[in-house]
């Protein structure tokens, strides 16, 4: 009985697999609204323009794709304009971390990723901590050691509180006890700009921005933020070898819909972007930005947006970052 | 002697057919974007990014550097003739321009800032070839103690740019700080000043507010008059619509003056075309011998902000090329493009790909004479413009101002803003309060407290790092000597009054 059942099981989703992936009917009929809550020209609208160039190159979906800018309010804009669109299943959405912290910390942020409807997870962004090349800091530990012995004196050129390399900050002093200072700059050129003019000491970088600072030997790699050690940093040890046991907090992408979309239009964006995701095109996207594959299903990815909300509330706790939701 | 030799390689790449294509391409379209308000250089380059797969590096980047400094150029047009900022770095030039165009020298005020451009652009890449590599050691120089007392410096040009009364003045700056306070605050991720509503997380806009006050503003008030007909004077003639030799040789101090300060503020990453168009304006009214006439039409006025505008354009690139830090947000767009297309910017740029960065940098050469001999005869064409009837010009201001705000945002909330903005402009207008300090302080609001906490945070509290690093100490001696020397000034006139 029940290896019959399993069998049958087995069928049912063999079967079901064309199926998904055409979506029992679904399939789009109008020109798609793919969402961004980036400017032109920033990091998000770059990717989404090219996810549509792809998506048109490899013929993945039967229908053009165009790239809406919603920005404004920290990704707010976007996020209301998806639940304005309600049902709509021709209008898709790139996502990132902000739209799920920002709602915990500021008391505007009305709309959560509780109120779209999760689609996939795209990629996940390492970091690598660099030091300028003269710097006596040979590894982390001598950074962390020193910030222990001269509490307070350390500076970490940073992106803004309540960010990736904040985070990581929080949860390592607690961690180590040691104590150093985080200068927020709003754009990477004044971060690196103070890392490079000796006014800081140590800033997290993504490995694409700054790699040919480290080839030219100006900037120096002392630890990577990722599970497995890089490809083009095959010697630095990841911040679990180095001895800090502190979750890789990610730098994520992806992908969400408008709530109230039927479950077939869910399954179709599924089945689209998992074919994506096995593409060359994209493979060498992630290899030439240093990126890893984080790709999850929508179920999955529901299950990740809460995990990621809880460890930022405990960060933010400990970061005395007064939560609001 | 080795730089002119790559100079002349570079131009032996520039000057190919195809090249001088690609320039002209983007000088065009630089121009075109410039005199369109609202949207900009970033964003255009943005999306012709995707365009340039196809073409060769060197040819694209050529391009898009065009785009860059052309728009430059283009930005002053309708600042003049309509009081519409058409960037936000040419906000400084409708002071002086949209006066001269009132007083019907429209055309002249349009050639000089032409000129000035062309100067002062030419002058940029001067100082790009010939100190890409030590200026960039100086823009790292730079950090937050430095940025703090150069953004006091631009806050101390209120006391200049304030017309009869300095407490208006005054008053308009701390509304234009205040409004720059707006939305997320990056060093506690607490929201200020958004009333509870989504849409002020990010702030306001720029160019909201100063098409808001400038346009709109002037607008509303020049309704009220009851003349329909023509708008402003335009004399007929050739010779009345450029600029004479009497206006070139006023203008002499602030061509260099501009393109000087416009070029060593471009150099830093953290402080752009905006603010050193700001400065350069307060350097020249301070020096003048008729410091009252600014503000009423003086062409000098016009002179220096645009050539601090354009010489900013040569400067921004020195981190870019050299360093692999863009110097302004177009630059950090044109870094990745530099990327996609193969190239990899940072310190290596120039040994790896001298063809790519010589080629660009004499292509710039090339490109502003292109802008020259391309704007100076759209001067009398443009000027015609003011020969319309208020009845067509108004809702046409209208009209541009509404779409130059949609096309950034594509945000109603913030048509309906531009609409306050406006509303705020004419009262400002109608109380004789004046409209720079206001753009001044919300330009300036940001930098000035973000640097001030950034140097605390770096000194543990202590705000003795202000003044013991010599640059930051220096500069803050200005800043003190701006603010100073109009109340000996004043003290002086009190006595010679009370004297006589």
């Amino acid at each position: 009985m029940r290896a019959r059942s399993v069998i049958f099981n087995a069928a049912l989703v063999f079967a079901a697999i064309p199926l998904l992936v055409h979506a029992q009917g679904f399939t789009p009929t109008k020109p798609v609204e793919f969402v961004t809550h980036t400017g032109v020209g920033a990091g998000g609208d770059v990717l989404a323009r090219y996810l549509a160039n792809v998506m048109e190159k490899e013929k993945l979906l039967p229908v053009r794709m165009h790239v809406a800018n919603k920005t404004g309010g920290g990704g707010q804009t976007a996020m209301a304009y998806l639940v304005e669109k309600a049902g709509d299943t021709h209008t898709i959405s790139l996502y990132t971390g902000i739209w799920i912290s920002n709602p915990l910390m500021l008391p505007e942020a009305k709309t959560t990723m509780k109120d779209l409807t999760s689609l996939v997870r795209l990629l996940l962004e390492p970091g690598l901590i660099v030091v300028k090349s003269d710097s006596p800091f040979r590894t982390f530990n001598d950074f962390i050691d020193e910030a222990k012995r001269n509490p307070g004196t350390l500076k970490q050129s940073g992106s803004l509180v309540g960010g990736r390399d904040w985070m990581l900050r929080v949860l390592l002093m607690k961690q180590t006890g040691a104590n150093w200072a985080f200068i927020p700059f709003p754009v990477m050129g004044e971060r690196l700009g103070a890392l490079l003019g000796g006014h800081t000491n140590i800033l997290l970088v993504d490995p694409q921005e700054t790699g040919e600072h480290i080839r030219a030997g100006t900037l120096r790699v002392i630890v990577q933020i990722a599970d497995n050690r890089l490809p083009p940093y095959p010697n630095v040890p990841t911040m679990k070898e180095a001895g800090f046991d502190v979750p890789n907090i990610p730098v994520v992408r992806g992908v969400v819909a408008p709530p109230g979309i039927p479950r077939e239009a869910v399954a179709y964006w599924e089945g689209v972007f998992a074919k994506l995701v096995r593409t060359p095109a994209w493979r060498k996207y992630l290899e030439d930005n240093v990126l890893e594959d984080g790709f999850q299903r929508s179920a999955e990815q529901s299950k990740f947006f809460d995990e990621y909300a809880e460890t930022m509330r405990g960060v933010m706790r400990e970061g005395g970052i007064k939560i609001v939701r | 002697m080795e730089i002119f030799g790559h100079l002349l390689q570079g131009f032996g790449v520039a000057i190919t057919p195809i090249n001088l294509f690609w320039c002209f391409v983007g000088c065009f379209l630089g121009t075109v974007i410039g005199i369109l308000p609202g949207i900009g250089p970033a964003a255009t380059i943005a999306v012709l990014l995707p365009l340039t797969f196809k073409i060769e590096p060197t040819g694209a980047v050529i391009m898009l550097a065009g785009i860059y400094y052309g728009a430059k150029y283009g930005g002053s047009t309708t600042s003049i003739l309509l009081n519409v900022p058409g960037e936000s770095s040419s906000v400084v030039t409708c002071l002086d321009g949209y006066q001269m165009a009132k007083r019907g020298r429209g055309g002249p005020a349009l050639g000089i800032a032409a000129i000035a451009s062309f100067i002062a652009g030419t002058l940029g890449v001067i100082g790009l070839t010939l100190l890409a590599p030590p200026l960039a050691k100086f823009a790292l120089a730079f950090s937050a103690p430095e940025y703090f007392a150069l953004m006091s410096f631009g806050l101390a040009m209120v006391v200049l740019l304030a017309g009869e009364s300095f407490v208006k003045a005054l008053l308009g700056m701390l509304v234009g700080l205040w409004l720059a306070g707006m939305g997320i605050d990056l060093f506690t991720a607490t929201s200020r000043f958004t009333f509870g509503s989504p849409d002020l997380l990010d702030g306001i806009d720029f160019v909201v507010v100063a098409i808001g006050v400038f346009a709109l503003g002037e607008v509303l008030v020049n309704m009220e008059s009851r003349e329909g007909g023509q708008m402003l004077p335009v004399p007929k003639g050739l010779r009345n619509l450029l600029p004479t030799w009497q206006d070139l040789k006023d203008c002499r101090f602030a061509f260099l003056n501009g393109s000087v300060t416009g070029f060593i503020i471009g150099v830093l990453p953290g402080a752009g075309a905006t603010i050193a168009s700001f400065i350069t304006y307060g350097i020249e009214k301070a020096v003048s011998r008729h410091p009252e006439k600014f503000g009423t039409g003086v062409p000098e006025g016009v002179a220096a902000p645009e050539a601090a505008n354009n010489s900013d354009a040569g400067g921004a690139l020195v981190p870019t090329l050299a360093l692999g830090i863009p110097g302004s947000g177009t630059m950090a767009i044109l870094l990745a493009a530099f990327i996609l297309w193969g190239l990899k910017p940072g310190p290596f740029l120039f040994y790896d790909n001298p063809q790519f960065v010589w080629g660009l940098i004499a292509s710039m050469y090339i490109g502003n004479v292109m802008l020259l001999v391309l704007n100076l005869p759209l001067v009398p064409v443009f000027a015609q413009i003011l020969r319309l009837p208020s009845y067509m010009l108004f809702p046409g201001i209208f009209g541009i101002s509404i779409v130059g705000v949609f096309s950034v945002s594509t945000s109603l909330f913030d048509v309906w803003m531009l609409a306050g903005f406006g509303l705020l402009g004419y009262m400002m207008r109608r109380l004789d309060y004046p409209a720079a300090p206001l753009i001044l302080g919300f330009v300036l609001g940001d930098s000035v407290e973000r640097s001030l906490r950034q140097s605390l945070m770096m000194s543990q509290g202590d705000l003795s790092i202000l003044v013991s690093r010599p640059l930051s100490a220096s500069m803050l001696i200005l800043t003190a000597l701006v603010l100073i020397v109009p109340l000996f000034r004043k003290a002086n006139a009190w006595r010679l009054k009370a004297a006589g």
